[in-house]
């Protein structure tokens, strides 16, 4: 087993990877943004999904308010004795309202304006309730009637998540084979550089282990010192993304709540990237020496 | 401890730079290699400082055959070879004390007393005032002390030394000489290049004299290295 000890001089000699730890916090803000992003759709998409689960909105609708509010406490009635059906009810029409107003803007749902009367009904989860065939028999009451089960868009927006999570992730992988060959080629510098010093060294019988240390070492460094700094600017980002969004988005759309929990794993991601950094440097330097005679 | 058989070698495949050398070193020796600018001097020690491997022949390092060594049985061999490089290749981003501590760090050498070592050693070489200056900042004959210090502190079996005294004043190279003396008699082994006559003539050792590549054995002088004392 050979010892350890730094013989290459400091990044203050005009070092060729002076700027690597500079270049792992941009890579590591990077990946902290794509990790936390494809975090972030995945656990808010989940929650807004389950709590949509077992949801369905009927909506009645005409001209009239008066009548077609009648014909849904109608329906209400009928849904309540149907099996399967948790509960149903019908929104008043402050509520109703309440939800049109983020789109129209407040104030812009006027009388004169035709609005439907909606019902909010849950299924039983364990329990297989054919809508289909509810909306037909609903249909009895009412030619106007309609159900929504949100599966319909929900299935798009699924897919668009997903499609979105995987890229963050594909863009994830790119930043590590990035950073691996800027960690390949600074190690090459470095040696290039320091060509003098790694064959004295070697000449005062140095093993190559011995050698490949040293570099590992402050490469290792270069990763943990980038990789908090880039952790730190792209938690401020997150924070600051997700104040703007819940300010722009407040009323449209739930904003599902911050997983403070979950965003906690990216803090692996300096340590990874030390790790990475370490890795990579050692097999380089091995690599090199091994062509040296 | 050291044989050349037959060992010829070149930088590249069309021209040996030695040819076809055959000698040996007794251990506790002590000889001079001698010859023109060109005459293959610094290449023969090359080959046996191991920073190149024959491209013919057989070349006995401790007793292992330096041309079927694997890569990692060469740093072992490495350590037991003190060198004094011409261009004394001193690392400058580490003081004169860190340089001549490098053979001891990396042999594993740890804690104060390797300073200890290494302050005395360089005292004793006349560079008390100089320990944690940069070599950039020293004269050319401050670096030649600094690098036959590094070469000697950890008493190698076989010194290797190129051009020693070419740097320095005749007062050093006296005291300089002397150290290699005295490392002789501990039982290393010892190899001085050198163009200056004179310094053969003083000590008295047996030549190893290159022409064109070519080695001419030729016999010591009267004097032998026992007898040499101690400058005043």
């Amino acid at each position: 087993m050979s010892t350890s000890f730094d013989f290459l001089p400091s990044v203050k000699h005009r070092e060729a990877t002076k700027f690597l730890p500079w270049v792992m916090a941009i890579m590591v803000y990077l990946s902290a943004l794509a990790a936390s992003g494809s975090l972030l759709l995945h656990s808010g998409f989940d929650d807004w999904a389950s709590s949509l689960q077992g949801r369905v909105t009927v909506q009645v609708t005409g001209e009239d308010f008066e009548e077609i509010r009648s014909q849904a406490i109608e329906i209400q009635d009928m849904l309540r004795q149907t099996p399967g059906i948790l509960s149903a009810r019908v929104l008043e029409k402050e509520e109703i309202i309440e939800l049109l107003e983020p789109w129209l803007g407040e104030g812009n749902v006027t009388e004169d304006l035709p609005v439907p009367v909606m019902i909010d009904m849950e299924t039983a989860p364990d329990v297989y309730v054919n809508l289909e065939a509810l909306e037909i028999k609903l249909k009895q009451i009412t030619d106007t009637v309609y159900l929504d089960d949100h599966a319909r868009w929900l299935v798009h927006f699924y897919n668009l998540t997903y499609t979105i999570e995987y890229t963050a992730i594909g863009i994830l992988i790119m930043i590590i084979l990035a950073s691996i060959c800027i960690i390949i080629f600074g190690t090459k510098s470095s040696m290039s550089e320091h060509k003098t010093t790694i064959e004295i060294m070697h000449l005062m019988g140095a093993h190559d282990q011995m050698i490949a240390k040293a570099y590992q070492k402050r490469f290792m460094l270069y990763g943990l010192v980038g990789g908090v700094y880039g952790l730190f600017l792209a938690f401020i980002t997150l924070y600051g993304l997700s104040h703007l969004v819940q300010n722009l988005a407040s009323g449209l759309v739930e904003i599902p709540t911050f997983p403070y929990v979950m965003m906690s794993t990216l803090l692996i991601f300096p340590i990874m990237f030390a790790l990475l950094a370490m890795l990579t440097a050692r097999i380089t330097v091995m690599r090199e020496l091994g062509r040296m005679t | 401890m050291v044989e050349f058989r037959n060992v010829s070698m070149g930088y590249d495949k069309e021209f040996d730079v030695l040819k076809d050398i055959s000698f040996k070193l007794e251990p506790g020796s002590m000889h001079f290699l001698t010859g023109p600018s060109g005459a293959g001097k610094t290449s023969l020690l090359k080959l046996m400082y191991l920073a190149h491997r024959p491209t013919r022949g057989e070349l006995i390092m401790f007793g292992q055959d330096v041309a079927k060594a694997q890569r990692d049985d060469l740093p072992k061999l490495r350590r037991r070879i003190g060198v004094v490089f011409q261009d004394f290749r001193l690392l400058d981003h580490l003081s004169a004390v860190e340089n001549v501590a490098l053979p001891l760090r990396i042999a594993g050498g740890k804690g104060p007393q390797i300073n200890e070592h290494v302050e005395e050693l360089l005292s004793w070489v006349g560079l008390d005032d100089r320990m944690m200056a940069n070599p950039s900042s020293l004269s050319g004959g401050e670096k030649q002390r600094i690098a036959i210090a590094r070469a000697v502190i950890r008493r190698p079996d076989i010194l290797l030394a190129d051009e020693p005294t070419g740097n320095v004043d005749p007062e050093m190279a006296e005291r300089l000489l002397y150290l290699f003396v005295e490392l002789n008699k501990l039982g290393t082994t010892i190899v001085i290049a050198t163009h200056d006559s004179s310094l053969v003539e003083k000590i008295g050792a047996p030549r190893l004299h290159l022409e064109k590549g070519k080695l001419l054995h030729i016999e010591g002088t009267k004097r032998i290295v026992s007898e040499y004392e101690a400058p005043q």
